[in-house]
């Protein structure tokens, strides 16, 4: 005969077979596997990295042409003026951006976007080599690395903290919900009111923003971090809230319960969230994370958080998001127009 | 008292009847007091709706009349509950129509205030209070805030108005269930097994609520396996077998009726 302990604890590893719970214990540990992977850089050839100049600059000579000759270690991108530098920088399509210094004769000023990027690293000791090869020992052609994202480590965290909060309320809070609603039928009984789809949909949403907004409010006031331009920053926020809302209501609409809600939901919050934070680490990461819908949302919150930029340099972002929530939300409309997996 | 409410038995289970004395003292403003009730019918028209595993509806067609207290009755995965729910507008049929007084189940905004469904268990957030839950509705419903207190009223809930649906008997919970459908005051009533594994006492006091409701003139239909309340509560049975309808007729004919027995044996 079994004992009950043994019987029990069976019954609950079949729970956990029958909720999918289990396959979060195979699911993480095989994710974080390969992220670490890909974060992990050691006994791999540096990635290639570009530098962006500015054509009106008067750089050395020496440099220059050092820089262009050492093709396998960086790309050298002329760009007209620093404007367009920078903002070729926060699209990520230069990894750095030398400017001439304002302080010292014939060196320079490298603006990057995070210190301790890997990129950054790569810059620095490349263009050290090169100085070293092309004039021997001398002062570094670089006086300076300016970060565009500065403000200390706090202030740095805080946009992965905001992307954490929204796929938090997203991801986890509202499958959750929603299945809730609809294993106990509730659901249904709403829709036996006058009350139509779309307002019901309109109501998750709204409620799963209002969440999010609060939360975000609350670590601004905590950490006393502000954006440069907060009207647009809010904007961004919202309809970052509003895509993974609706992202969330969908797939709180495709289990049958609770149980299975929280797995998808954590299915899908790990995938969207480290890559994101982890991708100024590892390039393949970062290769990664532009397929994801998180991805437009913590790359224009870092850009807003850290300068002052309009949101018409944030067109694609915010058509990706306002996609990702738009056609989300109608699967829901449908399923729940159609009554499918609703009962 | 209206004519068309009889005098209940049962003594103090006769709720439906407070309402009318609630309603009979001046508290009662709701616009669709008892005397205005209108009832409707039920067109079914080859009405399918299949599951997986050949389980459902086949094509069946019947019409409901105005005032019928229908009880629908088969072995379990017949496909009543099906049929109720499709009626209800919770499911979407496959093929045929569901029309309620000429107009589509799917047309919801024409419908929902038409037909009330209280399912076998009751849908309620059951993490806030009866006064919550019937508010909620109440709001969606924009039905008057005095009507919540005539629900509490009938359906002696005023006690149990601030208590967590959660923590109440599954009798009161059902009795918040049909209170909140009653919110509306809808003339048609649908009611998916409205006594299943409840007790003896709570059964005759829902048994009393469907008279009560029928007797002020609303279309009722109910599934059921107890031929108890079958012979005491319907005027009409259908008889479902493997989503087919095989009988149709009056409670005597049908415990008369070969079909009587091995549905209730089942």
């Amino acid at each position: 005969m079994m004992p009950p302990l043994i019987t029990l604890t069976l019954n609950d590893l079949a729970i956990a077979v029958k909720n999918k719970s289990v396959l979060l214990i195979i699911f993480i540990p095989f994710f974080v596997f390969i992220s670490l992977k890909l974060v992990d850089q050691s006994g791999r050839n540096l990635p290639k990295a570009t530098v962006g100049v500015v054509r009106s600059e008067a750089y050395a000579p020496g440099m220059i042409r050092a820089m262009k000759a050492a093709g396998t270690l960086m790309t050298l991108l002329p760009v007209t003026d620093e404007a367009e530098g920078m903002q070729r920088l926060r699209d990520k399509k230069i990894d750095g951006l030398l400017l001439h210094s304002a302080l010292t004769r014939d060196r320079f000023v490298l603006v990057v976007q995070k210190k301790e990027a890997v990129q950054t690293l790569v810059i620095i000791e490349s263009i050290a080599t090169l100085q070293q090869v092309v004039e021997g020992k001398g002062s570094s052609w670089i006086s300076e690395v300016r970060a565009t994202e500065d403000g200390g480590i706090g202030k740095q965290l805080l946009p992965t903290w905001i992307l954490m909060l929204v796929l938090l309320v997203g991801f986890i809070v509202m499958p959750a919900q929603v299945a809730e609603e609809k294993e106990k039928k509730v659901l249904l009984s709403l829709l036996q009111t006058p009350m139509g789809e779309i307002e019901w949909l309109g109501a998750k949403i709204a409620s799963g923003m209002i969440l999010s907004a609060v939360a975000i409010a609350t670590l601004h006031l905590l950490s006393q971090d502000k954006p440069e331009n907060i009207l647009n920053y809010v904007l961004f926020i919202l309809l970052g809230c509003f895509c993974f809302c609706s992202y969330g209501i969908f797939l709180g609409l495709l289990c049958q319960n609770q149980a299975s809600a929280r797995t998808l939901g954590v299915i899908f919050y790990l995938p969207h969230l480290l890559p994101c934070a982890l991708a100024d680490y590892s390039p393949q990461l970062s290769a990664y994370s532009r397929f994801l819908p998180s991805y437009y949302l913590i790359e224009p919150v870092k850009a807003l958080l850290f300068t002052n930029f309009s949101m018409s340099h944030f067109t694609p972002e915010l058509l990706y998001l306002s996609a990702v929530g738009v056609i989300t939300m109608t699967f829901s409309y449908l399923l729940i127009k159609k009554r499918w997996l609703l009962s | 008292m209206p004519p068309y409410i009889p005098a209940m038995k049962g003594g103090h289970h006769g709720i439906y009847h407070r309402r009318i004395d609630y309603c009979n003292s001046g508290n009662c403003n709701y616009q669709t007091d008892l005397a205005t009730v209108v009832p409707m019918t039920i067109e079914i028209h080859n009405l399918t709706k299949m599951y997986a595993g050949s389980r459902g509806l086949l094509p069946i067609s019947f019409t409901v009349e105005k005032g019928e207290l229908i009880a629908v009755i088969g072995h379990n995965g017949a496909g009543k509950s099906t049929l109720l729910k499709t009626i209800a507008g919770w499911h979407l049929p496959d093929s045929g129509s569901v029309l309620i007084d000429g107009d589509p189940v799917s047309d919801r905004k024409k419908v929902v205030r038409k037909i009330g469904f209280v399912p076998e268990l009751p849908s309620l957030f059951d993490a806030f209070s009866v006064e919550y839950n019937l508010t909620l509705f109440a709001r969606l419903f924009r039905t008057p805030s005095s009507r919540i207190e005539e629900v509490l009223n009938e359906f002696d809930l005023l006690p149990f108005r601030y208590s967590v649906v959660r923590n109440l008997s599954k009798g009161l919970r059902q009795r918040v269930s049909i209170g909140r459908t009653l919110l509306a005051d809808p003339p048609i009533l649908i009611f998916d097994e409205p006594t299943s594994s409840l007790d003896f006492d709570i059964t005759r006091e829902i048994h009393d609520m469907l008279r009560g409701f029928h007797a002020s003139g609303k279309t009722i239909i109910f599934t059921s396996h107890r031929p108890d309340e079958i012979r005491s509560l319907a005027t009409r049975v259908i008889i479902l077998r493997k989503g087919l309808l095989v009988f149709d007729g009056s409670p005597d004919s049908y415990f008369s009726s070969k079909d009587a027995e091995p549905i209730h044996i089942s």
